[in-house]
């Protein structure tokens, strides 16, 4: 019993990376064909992190510069523990879903003290707009979280899957959530239109501005995470979870997939604009989600 | 299994940099315009894992597309100076191999490699985009070869080329 | 150790006598005996953990007791008001060093004992007289704390006095109706009449004493003091204020409403909503209001302490919000909250008064870089924020946790909803405070600041490692807060050491896996990363500038306007002010007093002779007449 914890405890950050990773491989494929081209051979990204972590010369900017991405790289692998997937809970009794809101929060708090270590205004502009578009996707977040645990009558991530295992997938019974909540996970992980942080031409990449070598290799890293993180929250809270590793990646797949297909189609938002976008049609389809769920 | 000497670590990792790039190109001249072609759909640098980046940290080739004046060689090597090893230099068409049209203007420099270490050159008012993937291949073999050392040569020769550098900048 | 409650009480009183006559000899007896009588204060207090002594008659006045109490809940302010009153006098004797008239700082360090004195004469009262007595007492001695700093506090004082006092009239109010009909003010008698008055009578009580405790506590709309007064105030006396004494407004209306009154009865007065009296969610919809307003201001300011300021306002709002619930876990989340915040808030402030006292600036703009220069400082600010924000592993997240699911099981789902954004809108203003003070470049004046003495930092240090220790084991702190809300009548929560088991809440929550989660990710991701080229540092100046090179005297910061476009997202909401609305009926009252002053003062002598004429004749009547008009 605590051989097998520890054993998925190992596992599952290494799970969790090679999804993340093998989304941003399919990612770039994806969009060159989108784009009416070859595009790169499929392992680039592994090309692409390696070759950064290989850099002969890394610079900093002092202590916390350096200890940005791996603050950042902890947080995620530490979220990911309090993720179940296919039928398997690690943590995720030693912290609800709430819990789980804050835990993810870890990572990006050690990326902006690295960012703004950086002593660049690039990376300061980055940094607040990525904490002007958190705030912003976050009225509708926690108004979907809160229609759901309503709904199910609990905040464990695991109940709230096992409930919907033996029910109807919480997309079929709150649609509107649903529908809000991957209109959130999108604008979290910030795909256009709501690239505005790491805007290459006017921010020069934002937070990322004075970053290279394994520094920015633990960054791609991390987004790798990232992607994996606000997906398999998605699926766990709408998608019924998985009783199996492949299900539950197909599943995966299936929101990545339509979400590729909007980061093509859309241009930029500016920031104030994104967030008067969250605040206005995500919350207001959320209320009425969560008005209903108070009146059933 | 054995440990991997310093040569085969040294080789796999050229293995690797050569199957990405990332560039900086420093737009100074008209050169430029063959860049886009090159990028999108038409030609698509990215096949060989080549893609434009903004910032001097995150990139690996620095891409001279033009003349470069005197006041512009100070940001060049300011640009040069922030790149994280290994890093390359390639000379984009005829004004930094010999000034091009401007060979006797008072304010652009003549030759690129007498101020920082360029690897490679490509030839041509303008290089078609053709032309500037084959240099770009070019560049990979060199690569893999370790041929492409021009980091190392500036760090060897610092005093010549600070030397130049002063002399046109002042 | 055993000291009686009367010693208790005396000692910072005498103290502060003491300290202002010793400052006559020497400066370092002062600061000798301002340190001695408030550590022997919290030591004192060691004695009563986890005791109940029901009542000590200390006097009588107008024929009702004057008692003196405690109880596990009145032990924990205790042990905030004394604690956090020595670390502050420890960090000022370093910090007011700068002042050169001695008398002043005599005065400042009476000052200081007595405020400490007169908060735990209010947690210990037993009736409300000595409640409203030392009430008054820390008023006007905190006032002369805020005086201090020079021209711009004296009219941040001002402010604050005068909604005090209006505050405090509408408690003597109260009192006034409460005795009329108890002829007592002990709280075991006033609760026994309130039980069988009517309902009118109960709301009215409760609005007048919750207009007193609220602008205190500087709950939205009856805030518009606190800014001002707590950035005006030197930088030692704004812990004690943020940290500490809005936390009485909070102590007064946890034993208002559940020593007095209780929700039960409150219950039965009102019509409920979502299962909460109309006036507790009332209540609680100010300090919803207080966290989402409070925040979106502390987001836009540009002074360090002006920004903590309005984060207090913000935080005091979750207290009180989680004290208004009614439940017992968000009453114990409401306490626990009342601990966190004057633990990180008094933190954030010494930590942002060290850098005053090194840079002597606190305008965000004019900081920056300060890491390479402070760096205890500033992993002491970080964990503040990281407290402050709620984020976990730090004591910050498991009070707001508490409060959430108390929330979510009331199902009061648009609170809820306030007191995340809050929370996120934290992230914002916390980052801004870490970034512009000790992130980004340092500017060429800044070159020669190191950390600050030793004695300034021993409070700190204090404070950061409580962040931790409570936020790993909030079971130390629990142990207090559930045994004194039994005291009250309230059913215990489950929890254990290191968080709460499944049916407390909602859900589970275990703070030690987090954190040695966390621990453990934290240093296999340092493993992978050491394994990797080691970095070559370079300076600020060696920096991405599009290839210009960035020179000493370029500043080449963002750190003006930081949130520039989330301001231009809420200027909506930031037209409105209830500062002006408050500013036109002082407006108003002048114009009237002006008016009919002027009618009376008509600045004729005939007129003031005729007035005294007409006085003496009245007071000759009425003494002739036996001291009877009728």
């Amino acid at each position: 019993m605590v051989i097998d914890k520890i054993f998925f405890t190992i596992i599952t950050p290494i799970f969790a990376f090679a999804v993340g990773l093998s989304f941003m491989m399919i990612k770039l494929k994806v969009s060159a064909r989108i784009e009416r081209r070859y595009g790169p051979p499929i392992i680039q990204p592994i090309y692409n992190i390696l070759k950064l972590l290989l850099k002969e010369e890394n610079i900093s900017h002092g202590v916390i510069f350096s200890l940005g991405p791996v603050i950042a790289l902890a947080g995620s692998i530490l979220t990911v523990l309090f993720i179940p997937y296919a039928g398997i809970k690690l943590f995720t009794g030693s912290g609800d879903l709430i819990a789980l809101m804050y835990i993810m929060v870890i990572g990006s708090l050690g990326m902006a003290l690295g960012a703004g270590e950086s002593a660049n205004p690039n990376a300061s502009i980055g940094i607040s707009r990525a904490l002007t578009l958190m705030l912003g996707y976050d009225l509708p977040f926690v108004i979907i979280i809160i229609s759901v645990v309503l709904y199910y009558h609990t905040t464990n991530l695991a109940d709230i899957v096992a409930a919907q295992a033996h029910g109807h997938w919480t997309l079929w019974s709150l649609p509107l959530s649903a529908i809000v909540g991957f209109v959130v996970a999108y604008g979290a992980l910030g795909e256009h239109p709501f690239d505005i942080i790491t805007a290459p031409h006017e921010v020069a990449t934002g937070p990322m501005v004075e970053y290279g070598g394994k520094h920015l290799g633990f960054l791609v890293i991390n987004h790798a995470f990232h992607i994996y993180i606000e997906i398999a929250l998605f699926v766990d809270l709408f998608l019924g979870g998985a009783t199996n590793v492949l299900w539950f990646y197909v599943k995966m797949f299936a929101v990545f997939f339509i979400m590729m297909l909007f980061d093509e189609v859309y241009p930029r938002f500016k920031i104030d604009d994104a967030v008067r976008f969250f605040w206005k049609w995500p919350t207001i389809v959320a209320l009425i989600s969560l008005i209903i769920v108070l009146v059933k | 299994m054995d440990r991997l000497t310093e040569e085969q670590a040294k080789t796999i990792a050229n293995m690797l940099r050569k199957r990405s790039l990332w560039m900086i190109h420093y737009c100074t001249g008209c050169g430029a315009i063959e860049l886009p072609p090159t990028m999108t759909s038409r030609y698509d640098m990215s096949r060989f894992g080549l893609a434009p980046f903004v910032t001097p940290r995150q990139s690996d080739i620095l891409l001279v597309t033009g003349y470069v004046n005197i006041k512009t060689l100070r940001r060049i090597i300011t640009v040069y100076e922030q790149m994280l090893d290994p890093k390359y230099v390639i000379g984009f068409g005829s004004c930094p191999i010999n000034g091009g049209v401007y060979w006797d203007s008072y304010s652009v420099i003549k030759r690129l490699d007498r101020y920082i270490p360029v690897d490679l050159y490509i030839a041509g008012c303008m290089p078609r985009p053709e032309a500037v993937i084959t240099a770009f291949r070019t560049l990979m073999d060199m690569i893999d070869q370790g041929k492409a050392d021009g980091y190392k040569r500036y760090k060897r020769n610092l005093a010549y080329y600070k030397e130049n550098q002063r002399k046109v900048l002042g | 150790m055993n000291a009686s409650l009367e010693l208790l009480l005396a000692t910072p009183f005498i103290g502060g006598l003491l300290a202002f006559i010793g400052g006559k000899v020497h400066r370092w007896i002062r600061n000798l005996i301002a340190i001695i009588f408030s550590f022997a204060t919290a030591f004192e207090i060691i004695g009563y953990y986890n005791v109940t002594i029901k009542g000590i008659v200390w006097g009588k006045l107008f024929g009702s007791d004057l008692i003196l109490q405690t109880n596990p809940i009145t032990w924990l302010f205790l042990f905030i008001v004394t604690s956090a009153s020595f670390l502050i006098v420890l960090f000022s004797i370093d910090d007011m060093r700068k002042e050169e008239d001695e008398l002043k700082l005599d005065a400042y360090y009476m000052y200081l004992l007595f405020v400490e004195g007169a908060m735990v004469g209010i947690v210990l009262a037993g009736d409300l007289i000595t409640f409203f007595m030392f009430w008054e007492i820390m008023s006007w001695t905190s006032y002369f704390l805020i005086i201090h700093g020079g021209k711009r506090s004296m009219a941040a004082g001002y402010k604050y006095i005068i909604m005090s006092v209006i505050g405090a009239y509408a408690m003597f109010l109260a009192m006034a109706m409460l005795y009329a009909k108890a002829h007592s003010l002990v709280y075991t008698d006033v609760a026994n009449v309130l039980l069988h008055s009517s309902p009118a009578f109960v709301i009215w009580t409760i609005v007048l004493l919750a207009i007193g405790f609220f602008v205190k506590a500087a709950v939205m709309p009856l805030h518009t003091w606190l800014p001002d007064a707590h950035s005006e105030a030197p930088s030692p006396v704004s812990p004690l204020l943020s940290g500490v004494l809005i936390k009485m407004g909070a102590y007064g209306l946890f034993v208002v409403l559940y020593g007095l009154i209780s929700v039960k009865l409150a219950g039965s007065l009102m019509p409920s909503v979502f299962s909460t009296p109309l006036l507790l969610y009332i209540i609680q919809w100010l300090a919803a209001l207080s966290i989402v307003l409070a925040t979106f201001l502390a987001i836009m300011q540009e002074d360090a302490k002006r920004l903590l300021a309005y984060s207090s306002i913000s935080q005091i709002g979750y207290v009180v919000l989680g004290i208004a619930t009614g439940t017992s876990l968000g009453v114990a989340g409401g306490l626990f909250h009342a601990l966190n915040h004057a633990i990180f808030k008094g933190l954030l402030f010494l930590v942002v008064g060290a850098v005053i006292y090194r840079t002597g600036t606190r305008n965000l703009s004019e900081l920056g870089g300060l890491i390479k220069k402070m760096p205890f400082s500033f992993v002491a600010l970080l964990l503040g924020i990281i407290a402050l924000a709620g984020v976990p592993p730090l004591n910050g997240f498991v009070s707001k946790w508490m409060i959430y699911e108390a929330l979510l099981q009331k199902k009061e789902v648009f609170l809820l909803i306030m007191a995340f954004v809050g929370s996120t809108g934290a992230f914002l203003y916390v980052y801004r405070l870490v970034h512009s003070i000790f992130l980004g470049q340092l500017p060429k004046k800044y070159e020669n600041v190191k950390d600050v003495p030793i004695l300034m930092q021993i409070p700190i240090w204090v404070l950061a490692l409580l962040t931790i220790v409570l936020g790993i084991m909030p079971g130390l702190a629990m142990n207090v807060i559930v045994k004194g809300m039994a005291f009250f009548g309230f059913k215990p929560i489950a929890y254990n050491l290191f968080g709460f088991p499944q049916g407390t809440a909602m859900g589970a929550l275990t703070t030690i896996n987090i954190s040695a989660g966390l621990a453990i990710a934290f240093v296999v991701a340092w493993i992978l990363f050491i394994l990797f080229p080691k970095s070559r540092k370079v300076s600020q100046y060696d920096n991405y500038a599009a290839g210009q090179v960035v020179t000493e005297d370029l500043k080449y910061n963002y750190s003006y306007g930081f949130y520039m476009s989330f301001s231009r997202v809420i200027k909506p909401i930031l037209k409105w002010s209830i500062e002006r609305v408050y500013n036109y009926w002082v407006e108003a009252a002048k114009i009237f007093g002006d008016y009919y002053m002027r009618r009376i003062y008509t600045g004729n002598l005939e007129t003031y002779n005729a007035y005294i004429v007409i006085v003496i004749t009245l007071a000759a009547a009425f003494v002739l007449l036996g001291g009877k008009i009728w």
